[in-house]
């Protein structure tokens, strides 16, 4: 990574329409919270910003660059119970269950992650409509806040998008030099909760910090990484193994990333009754094409980082018309061998 | 709520041990409603769940033109075939499908079908063969080349006897690598090109591009033109 990629600054005219107070985000946490909802913020937990359910303005984290999780995780748990069985001698009773979708805040989400959900959605109402996810989906309102600093990690401008992006966002704010934000509703769902909050809020002129905007990754040419894939020629190439050799299939970087979905659905409990449940799962484990024949088409570790990379910059704009990696940077700063993604986006841009 | 995760559930109505650790389950719905309104593709697949242990996935192994009941045909590799191998007749299991993509066996009404499967691969095949033999009056000639890495390995061994005293069916004998001295007979159709078949079929489980591409250059080197081989 270019340190130099940390300097660019961004100046921008907001077009807010109202503007949040440092002191009056607890109101709107207790404004949410009195209506029944969950507000979902970065907070610390083990020593870590990450994504959860809190209750005061004080556990909210302030400073991050990001959180470590992705808010994902409260529309498509990582764990979650589809049917509960029991069995006797006879017959197996099964009942299917309610999706747990209460009203949902995700507030101080970024905007790259945000861009994140059009794949997600397309992914679930495909074919068949997950209304586990839909659901939850349905009942959150996604409070994105432009980034004013970011690390050697992140790279939204390689992949098309910026802290002023708005893809995937309800409401839009952006940083104020005295602590408190500028407000924007852009989705009539984030309309309404503005209107349904409006007395947490205010109005007037604030001043606006620059946003922070990382320098786009040198050498990194989307179209061409595109028409590379297309071509599986690329599938034998040696550079695969050269480049992800040293990745250990820990799967980290599938389960920190906004984009990746993939599931698998096991059995928990005892021989009378149990529950069915819907489980994340990653396609860089071994055991993911396993054949019953004991083939595995994706033998190698390479192998199934060419499908983590091919789903995201080919399957992903190919069959939904949306972004498979978002540049969030999760998955390099929590890979343990340093894999880092855009190399590999600069080899295929050759 | 819609809960598209939802099985329904179905009795064991017969077990059929096919090849060591293979066996075939043919499955009627509890549900007598949905015994006359289920339908499938012939190429599609399902979840089947043993209730404790999950669910795997498995081709519908029956033909659609057969009715009131589904097959299917399963390894026992792990966690829930393992369970699914431990169930008896009369056991009631859940399936949740059907799923993916099919074959479009209507388009190939009047033209001759070479039918090409390996191993564990067959049941998938074999819902295709039966769709056609059904419905034998609309194709024109019929080649089944099957092959197994041992004659033990070979599933649905009373159909291939069936397929191969058929005189409405080309007849290329099951092969085996070893020429096990069980199969009398010798297949018609060259080894290397039943070799290519297991290729074939490890591509159809796997979908990695790379694979099928032995069985399909093989296919354009006997004549066949790309767009008429189907996966
Ligand atoms: C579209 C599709 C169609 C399929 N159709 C069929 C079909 O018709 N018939 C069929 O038999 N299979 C089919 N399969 C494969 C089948 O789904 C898997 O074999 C099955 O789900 C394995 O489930 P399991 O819980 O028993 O294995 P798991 O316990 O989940 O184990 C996963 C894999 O790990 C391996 N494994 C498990 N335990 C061990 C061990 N102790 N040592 C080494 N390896 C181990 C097995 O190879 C297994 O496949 C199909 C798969 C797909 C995707
Ligand atoms: S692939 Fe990495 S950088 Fe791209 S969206 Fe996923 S976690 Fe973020
Ligand atoms: S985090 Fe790194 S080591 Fe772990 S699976 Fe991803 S690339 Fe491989």
């Amino acid at each position: 990574m270019n340190p130099a990629r940390l300097s660019g600054r961004m100046k921008t005219v907001s077009m807010a329409d109202r503007t949040l107070k440092k002191e009056d985000l607890g109101k709107l946490i207790d404004s949410v919270r009195a209506k029944g909802g969950r507000f979902v913020a970065p907070a610390l937990l083990a020593r870590q910003v990450v994504f959860r359910s809190v209750k005061s303005a004080e556990e909210v984290a302030t400073g991050y660059i990001l959180a470590r999780n992705s808010f994902k995780e409260f529309l498509f748990p990582q764990t979650e119970v589809i049917a509960e069985f029991s069995m006797n001698k006879d017959s197996v009773g099964l009942k299917g269950v309610e999706v747990d979708a209460p009203e949902t805040v995700v507030f101080g989400a970024r905007p790259c992650e945000a861009a994140s959900l059009k794949g997600l959605r397309t992914l679930f109402t495909w074919d068949f409509v997950d209304e586990f996810y839909t659901k939850r989906e349905d009942k959150t309102v996604v409070i994105t806040v432009g980034c004013t600093s970011g690390d050697e990690a992140c790279f939204c401008t390689t992949v098309d998008l910026s802290p002023e992006s708005t893809e995937g966002a309800d409401v839009y704010l952006r940083e104020t030099e005295d602590n408190g934000y500028t407000v924007k509703g852009l989705t009539e769902k984030g309309k309404k909760f503005l209107d349904t909050h409006d007395a947490v809020f205010t109005s007037g002129a604030a001043k606006e910090r620059p946003l922070f905007k990382p320098e786009t990754v040198p050498a990194v040419d989307l179209k061409r990484v595109s028409e590379r894939l297309k071509d599986r020629a690329h599938y034998d190439d040696p550079v695969w193994a050269k480049l992800t050799m040293k990745c250990i299939g820990c799967g980290a970087c599938t389960f920190v990333c906004p984009t990746c979905r993939c599931f698998d659905i096991t059995d928990e409990g005892t021989a009378f009754e149990g529950e069915r449940r819907k489980n994340w799962d990653s396609c860089q484990y071994d055991a993911f094409t396993l054949h019953a024949s004991g083939h595995n088409p994706r033998e190698h570790q390479p192998q199934r980082w060419r499908n983590r990379f091919m789903c995201k910059f080919n399957f992903y704009p190919e069959k939904f018309s949306s972004k498979g990696c978002v540049g969030c940077g999760r998955c390099i700063r929590v890979c343990p061998v340093r894999l880092d993604i855009t190399e590999v986006m600069q080899e295929f841009s050759k | 709520m819609d809960n598209i995760y939802l099985p329904y559930l179905a009795k064991i109505e017969e077990i059929r041990d096919e090849a060591p650790d293979v066996r075939s389950f043919k499955l009627v719905f509890e549900d007598p409603a949905l015994r006359d309104s289920f339908e499938f593709k012939t190429g599609q697949f399902g979840l089947y769940s043993a209730f404790g242990l999950g669910e795997s996935t498995f081709c519908i192994a029956s033909s659609p033109t057969r009715k009131g009941y589904i097959q299917c045909t399963f390894r026992r590799t792990g966690r829930v075939t393992g369970g699914l191998a431990q169930l008896s007749v009369g056991d009631t299991m859940g399936f949740r499908g059907p799923y993916g993509n099919w074959f479009p066996v209507d388009d190939w009404k009047g033209k001759d079908i070479v039918f090409i499967a390996g191993g564990i691969c067959l049941p998938t095949v074999r819902s295709v063969i039966w769709n056609v033999l059904d419905r034998r009056q609309h194709f024109g000639n019929i080649t089944i080349v099957y092959g197994a890495r041992t004659v033990a390995d070979l599933v649905y061994k009373d159909e291939l006897k069936g397929w191969d005293e058929r005189s409405d069916i080309t007849p290329s004998r099951p092969w085996t690598p070893a020429r096990d001295p069980g199969m009398e007979g010798q297949g018609r159709v060259r080894a290397d090109r039943i070799g290519r078949g297991r290729a074939f079929c490890e591509e159809h489980g796997g979908r990695d591009l790379h694979i099928s591409k032995f069985v399909l250059n093989s296919l354009l080197k006997l004549g066949f033109d790309e767009g008429s081989v189907y996966t």
